[in-house]
């Protein structure tokens, strides 16, 4: 979407929207089964819910041609890190019944998305651009000659 | 339970608002308030449009009819195909009328291109019967649903109010483009849910279910067939149709009324006020045709069977096993209510607002003042609409079991503004009206009216075992047919020449073998769900063709309907992308203005009435 106008923007986000509320529920019942007694094969099709979710809102990226905003990259970002203390703690100080059937589910779960979104960034951005997203150091050096072209510049 | 289920309805409500308020914060022109500025999101439209079929069929009713009457119910599911069909066909032409000759509402474009008022007044009509008695019986069954799943602590008139309130928060401060965008969401919430729930419920139970096990009947329903072609009885009310009242015919006849939902007031306006893109073919071939016809062919006799004893019986064994799959069964027939309600009422006022207020009562309004009056007009309907459904419950079920076959008797109308140039004014004016009176007799309105006031008739509703939709466009259509043979070099005739020169110009030369595909479609529907329908009675089980006796484990009626819906998928892929009617382009068009320019002067017996009144 090049130069998206406020409508535009608030379509795709309710279109985003209109994705995620009905997967994210079913996803959470999902979970919400397997953690508690479902057995792990609930938990992954949970993930797999989430996945399938994710490609979704890929696909509306493409369709409207946009690219994930900072406020769902900050909300995706958040959400998996907080899965991914909640699995560790969970394992450290959780209780002794929490399988490993379970723990290995969410683990390649989170594991699978996790390839998702790397996946998802070649093919967007290449390899370069997948790494440049996370270049952090090079955004400090604001000498002129690192915004030439040449030497990488991207700014 | 209850929690949990008011808890979900609560964040649905609350995703309407807070839609409708950043729709609102945009600072659009107040026009876009009634109309979406025309450029409606595609896919938006192309969510809705299995959603509003699914809502208008009525979820929990459609699964409580197949756990009663079992495969001859559920093939009511094949109706998917030409209601498909009929949106790709009309909706798509509908837009370009709109784009071409300036038409933006359904009435406005019926009543310019015959030059009639009548049917002007016939489109707000049926707008009224959609926004109030059809939405009012549809919320007070939700409502009743609501108090049932909430063990009474909601009772039925608070869960009308609730709902009514909730609803129409969301539609006054977000107009038509919050409001689409909002059920738009609805839509795939419902399909995702449907597809859960019944997986779900198979994969957790204890026993087999169906295909395995067979439904259980009574009074000698012939579940697992079509009970005959038709049946020789005078009708629900006067007769008991042996084996179930879902004969062949009365199959075909159900599904033509669902095209009335196709061309409801509402769902015309929505074609017109969508943006032009390829969405219309998506959401017609594999929305419509493809996911929602397998839920109801494939999907819902499966449900069915596990709702035999009622959807709360289910939903408190689900809850035992997981709770918010018990919340989403519940949350799937509520979501499907309130779809229908804001999209019938929302939709309908606007184009009476439009159709009447604006243009004749109050033209003198600019743009602000107009938005207020769609901000008042709607608190007004949706206030009415729930008085209906809390205190005049039969009084709305009888109006609404006439609004969809009242709406089929337009298609003559539609079909001559999209396609058929031959057909006149006089012809359609004469048809609707005989269509009109047969449907109204034909189902109890007329039935319970004429039978008060004067004698008994010797037909009840559905006589032959035919939908009244059905009755009412073969006496229609007959008539059209006649009076266009009369008039067919009525000087009328070359305005709407232009118009549909004007169409074929824009939508490009006509794709060859557009004539292979109608033929193919009449034998399809011939032996889907026409007369032809019975031979999968017993055609896979007990096949004419060899002495074998196969041993199936499935009912031949179900495999007779997958296969057919099936075949029917790629007809409807040929039609939208084949033919070309699944995209709409705005690159050939090129306008033009039909007819004399429209007055603002009210015609003289609607300002001689209004002078009474006022």
């Amino acid at each position: 979407m090049t130069d998206p106008t406020p409508i535009d923007r608030l379509s795709r986000h309710a279109l985003v929207m209109a994705l995620w509320t009905p997967a994210g529920f079913v996803a959470v019942a999902l979970l919400h089964m397997g953690l508690t007694g479902g057995g792990p094969w609930w938990i992954a099709a949970g993930m797999a819910m989430i996945l399938a979710a994710f490609v979704g809102h890929i696909i509306i990226n493409v369709a409207t041609s946009s690219s994930f905003t900072s406020g769902e990259t900050a909300l995706g970002a958040l959400s998996y890190s907080a899965a991914l203390v909640a699995l560790v703690l969970g394992r450290l100080i959780g209780p002794d019944d929490m399988g490993e059937g379970v723990f290995l589910a969410i683990g390649v779960g989170l594991a699978v998305i996790l390839a998702a979104v790397i996946v998802y960034m070649l093919i967007a951005f290449g390899p370069r651009g997948a790494f440049a997203r996370f270049d952090v150091i090079r955004d400090n050096n604001l000498r002129a000659s690192s915004r030439l072209q040449h030497r990488g510049g991207r700014r | 339970m209850t929690f949990l289920l008011l808890s979900a309805l609560a964040l649905i409500f609350f995703y309407g608002i807070y839609f409708a308020a950043r729709t609102a914060r945009l600072g659009l022109a107040p026009a876009h308030f009634l109309d979406g500025g025309s450029a409606l999101p595609g896919w938006a439209a192309m969510f809705l449009l299995p959603g509003i079929v699914l809502a208008g069929i009525g979820i929990d009713r459609h699964l409580g009819l197949v756990a009663l009457y079992g495969l001859q119910a559920g093939h009511i599911g094949m109706g998917m195909i030409p209601v498909a069909i009929a949106a790709l066909l009309i909706w798509n032409r509908m837009w370009y009328v709109t784009r071409i000759a300036n038409l933006t509402t359904p009435g406005e474009a019926l009543g310019r291109y015959f030059d009639s008022i009548a049917l002007r007044v016939v489109l707000l009509g049926l707008s009224v019967l959609f926004a109030l008695p059809f939405a009012a019986n549809i919320l007070s069954n939700a409502a009743s649903l609501l108090e049932g799943a909430t063990s009474g602590l909601i009772p039925r008139i608070a869960g009308v109010w609730l709902m009514a309130l909730a609803s129409a928060f969301a539609a006054i401060i977000g107009g038509w483009r919050g409001t689409v965008q909002t059920l738009a969401m609805l839509s795939v919430l419902i399909l995702l849910f449907v597809l859960v729930v019944t997986l779900f419920t198979e994969v957790t139970a204890q026993s087999p279910g169906f295909p395995i096990a067979a439904m259980p009947q009574e009074n000698g329903i012939m579940w697992d067939r079509l009970p005959g072609v038709l049946q020789n009885v005078f009708g629900v009310g006067k007769t008991v149709p042996a084996g179930g009242i879902f004969t062949a015919v009365g199959v075909a006849s159900t599904l033509l009324s669902l095209v009335g939902l196709v061309i409801s007031p509402a769902a015309l306006y929505l074609a017109q006020t969508s943006r032009h893109g390829k969405t219309l073919g998506l959401s017609a071939v594999w929305l419509t045709g493809g996911l929602l016809g397998s839920i109801l062919i494939v999907g819902v006799p499966v449900l069915a069977f596990r709702m035999i004893e009622g959807p709360f019986a289910l939903a408190e064994l689900l809850y035992g096993v997981e709770p918010l799959i018990s919340v989403m069964l519940l949350i799937v027939m509520l979501a499907g209510a309130i779809l229908a309600i804001n999209f019938f009422v929302v939709g309908s006022t606007l184009l009476v607002l439009r159709e009447a207020v604006l243009r004749y009562l109050l033209p003198q309004l600019n743009t602000v003042q107009q938005r207020l009056a769609a901000r008042i007009a709607l608190g007004f309907a949706f206030f009415f609409m729930a008085f209906m459904a809390s205190f005049l419950p039969l009084i709305s079920a009888i109006l609404a079991s006439v609004t969809l076959p009242l709406s089929v008797q337009l298609l003559p109308a539609i079909a001559g503004l999209t396609f058929l140039r031959w057909i006149s004014r006089g012809a359609v004016l004469a048809g609707l009206t005989l269509g009109m009176l047969i449907v109204v007799f034909t189902e109890p309105l007329g039935l319970i009216l004429f039978e008060g006031l004067f004698v008994d008739l010797p037909w009840g509703r559905w006589p032959l075992t035919i939908h009244s939709a059905a009755w009412g466009l073969v006496f229609n259509l007959l008539l059209v047919l006649l009076a266009s043979a009369a008039t067919m070099r009525h000087p009328q005739r070359y305005e709407r020449d232009r118009l549909h020169n004007a169409i074929k110009e824009a939508t490009g030369p006509a794709s060859r073998g557009l004539g292979a595909m109608g033929g193919f479609f009449i034998i399809w529907s011939f032996l889907a769900y026409g007369p032809g329908a019975v031979l999968g009675n017993t055609f896979f089980s007990d096949p004419i063709f060899t002495t074998l006796m196969p041993v199936l484990g499935v009912p031949s009626l179900w495999i007779w309907q997958i296969l057919f819906w099936l075949i029917g998928v790629p007809l409807i892929w040929l039609l939208a992308n084949l033919a070309g009617f699944g995209s709409v382009s705005q690159d050939r068009i090129k306008p033009i203005t039909l007819g004399p320019p429209p007055g603002q002067k009210p015609p003289g017996w609607l300002a001689e009435s209004l002078r009474r009144i006022t």
